[in-house]
């Protein structure tokens, strides 16, 4: 038995200093680790740059909430539920935030890149457009491209030097500080069990230097090992555990819980405004803990959002959350 | 059995534009689709014309038959009936290997060339408004042999300039000049193809295979070529209109309302009376 890699939500928090370069689990809108990001927000976290393969709801709250200075990613809104990122607009419009343009696919590869200890990923997306505009690479315009936390180029364009398939584009790895992730299962000694689609989440818990898994439930680790083959993420690579039962919400688990529609077009109508997102803040986040947010939700809405079992999904909750 | 098509007061724009592109699909292609109507019309593609084509959602579904319609890509209702559910590295290489056939994408702007906007609104350095980025639009209009893009038409998105072209046309910026090449030029051994139509609540767009120019292909019912020229802020070539777009049938659109999308998450029901 290695040692205890039990921590709180609190201590999960403490581990992301002000300034931490961060990445998360799941997809849009699925599987944010938004326990801890509640958390990040009640400790004041600041000057955070997220690198994500795509942004999400969990974005939205940190940067409606300041904690974040740089945003590195290509994708951020709240699906059906909220059309663009309404917190994010603002603070791009107020040049209070650094937003560096990628593609989904890049983001991706750059991850790739990073979890396999390669010095760039390798593509050939989106020749042409105007993401492979020199003028565009923000952080270069910012001089904060040191060659150390952030590296020197945004992108930087070859020849295919073995089979001449033309222009490729060579891309930074995702090297990040922190994953905060979010799902179903974790051993005690770190083996997670994914449930679905595991979206980007192998690549993003083996580039970050520190992994923090926030599951559903803690299971004993031999349980796991039994069907290893199951299993997404090695025990190893994982640094810290922490169960924190429907700590998704608003965002949704496969097989555990559906995205919770009302609260995130709630969260996106109210936020437009900084009043609007401290007030949003005000009642859902600051003076509350995990449990007094879960009681504030109430039994009947956690049971409509509860999935059945054997499709995986909520048959309570009427889609579109209308 | 004829095909009993619907009368234009039993369906909308929204169902028009669901079949329209639900047609261009082939049986056995390999379709990348995004969360919302594109959804809906692969969906619909696959329970009529097409029942073997491969669906591929970005979050990492991959040869999806979704029994019910998912709400977005990462949705726990994509897998179902999957042949492979994974993640996002398994289908960004799927793709840039050069599998898929057909992406579905939409966009803020497009310029005569089919260059997309999803990015912001107004000078990059200065946006009077942020949207929400590229996402995976770029990915796979970069990596698929066609795409199909749908649109709402105001003349403010149909423009000559893009506020920034987030998503590659027929006719895109050579770095580090920016001066607009063909795309085949630029792409070189990697080119595969790009953008063959565009649905927008106004009509069905194509390009030329020669010059990568925009051309109206059909008017949607009630819309003449004239008016739709006027609807956008180029000078859209209208000396190709193939009449109108082809109605609804009856029974795409009970599929759509009955089967797929009861619920009207992605397309609201004909307001009856």
């Amino acid at each position: 038995m290695s040692i205890n890699k039990r921590i709180t939500l609190q201590q999960a928090a403490e581990i992301i200093k002000d300034g931490s370069r961060l990445t998360f689990s799941g997809f849009t809108i699925w599987r944010r680790p938004m326990a801890i990001v509640y958390e990040l927000i009640r400790q004041h976290r600041k000057n955070l740059h997220l690198i994500e393969v795509q942004g999400g709801s969990h974005s939205e709250f940190l940067i409606g909430a300041g904690c974040v200075d740089i945003w590195e990613s290509c994708w951020i809104g709240h699906e059906l539920y909220g059309k663009y990122g309404a917190n994010l607009s603002r603070k791009v419009a107020e040049k209070q935030l650094i937003v560096e343009d990628y593609t989904h696919a890049e983001m991706m590869f750059r991850f790739a890149a990073a979890a396999s200890g390669a010095a760039y990923g390798v593509t050939q997306t989106s020749l042409g457009t105007d993401l492979r505009n020199p003028e565009y690479d923000m952080l270069g315009r910012a001089g904060l491209r040191d060659g150390v936390r952030i590296p020197k180029h945004k992108y930087q364009f070859t020849e295919d030097p073995f089979f001449g398939a033309g222009p490729q584009i060579l891309i930074p790895p995702a090297k990040v500080d922190i994953a905060v992730m979010c799902v179903q299962q974790v051993g005690e000694e770190g083996t997670v069990r994914i449930n679905g689609q595991y979206y980007s989440d192998p690549e993003v818990a083996r580039a970050a230097d520190i992994t923090i898994v926030m599951a559903e439930e803690i299971v004993p680790e031999e349980y796991l090992r039994r069907n290893a083959d199951q299993n997404n993420i090695v025990s190893f690579e994982v640094d810290h555990i922490l169960e924190c039962p429907f700590g998704a919400h608003p965002t949704g688990m496969f097989g555990r819980y559906d995205v919770d529609g009302p609260f995130l077009k709630d969260f996106y109508g109210r936020t437009r405004t900084q009043e609007g997102f401290d007030d949003f803040a005000k009642e859902w986040i600051h003076g509350q803990d995990h449990m007094s947010y879960l009681e504030k939700l109430g039994w009947p809405r956690m049971l409509k959002l509860r999935a059945n079992t054997a499709l995986n999904y909520s048959v309570r909750e009427k889609k579109g959350g209308k | 059995m004829a095909t009993e098509y619907a009368t234009p007061e039993e369906y909308n724009l929204a169902d028009l534009m669901c079949c329209a592109a639900a047609r261009e699909v082939q049986d056995n292609e390999v379709v990348f689709a995004g969360t919302g109507l594109p959804m809906v019309a692969i969906l619909l593609a696959q329970k009529t014309h097409a029942p073997y084509l491969k669906l591929i959602f970005e979050a990492g579904t991959l040869d999806g038959r979704p029994p019910e319609l998912p709400t977005s890509v990462g949705d726990a209702r994509c897998e179902m009936g999957a042949s492979r559910s994974s993640g996002l590295y398994d289908a960004f290489c799927i793709a840039q290997r050069g599998y898929v056939d057909l992406g579905f994408l939409g966009g803020a702007e497009v310029d005569e060339y089919g260059n997309v906007n999803t990015t912001c609104i107004g000078d990059y350095l200065n946006p009077e408004l942020r949207l929400t980025g590229s996402g995976g639009n770029p990915d796979i209009n970069s990596f698929a042999k066609r795409t199909v893009f749908i649109m709402v038409h105001e003349k403010r998105r149909f423009t000559p300039n893009v506020s920034y072209i987030t998503s590659p046309g027929w006719r895109v910026k050579n770095w580090p000049g920016g001066e607009f090449v063909h795309r085949r030029e630029l792409y070189g051994a990697t080119y595969r193809g790009g953008p063959s139509a565009v649905i927008s609540t106004a009509g069905v767009f194509r390009f030329d295979d020669v010059t990568g120019r925009i051309y109206l292909d059909t008017c949607h019912p009630g819309k003449t070529p004239e008016e739709i020229r006027d609807m956008c802020q180029f000078d859209l070539d209208i000396s190709r209109v193939n009449g109108e777009t082809l109605p609804p049938s009856r029974e795409e659109l009970r599929i759509i309302h009955e089967v797929l999308d009861p619920d009207e998450i992605f397309i609201p029901k004909v307001k009856k009376g």
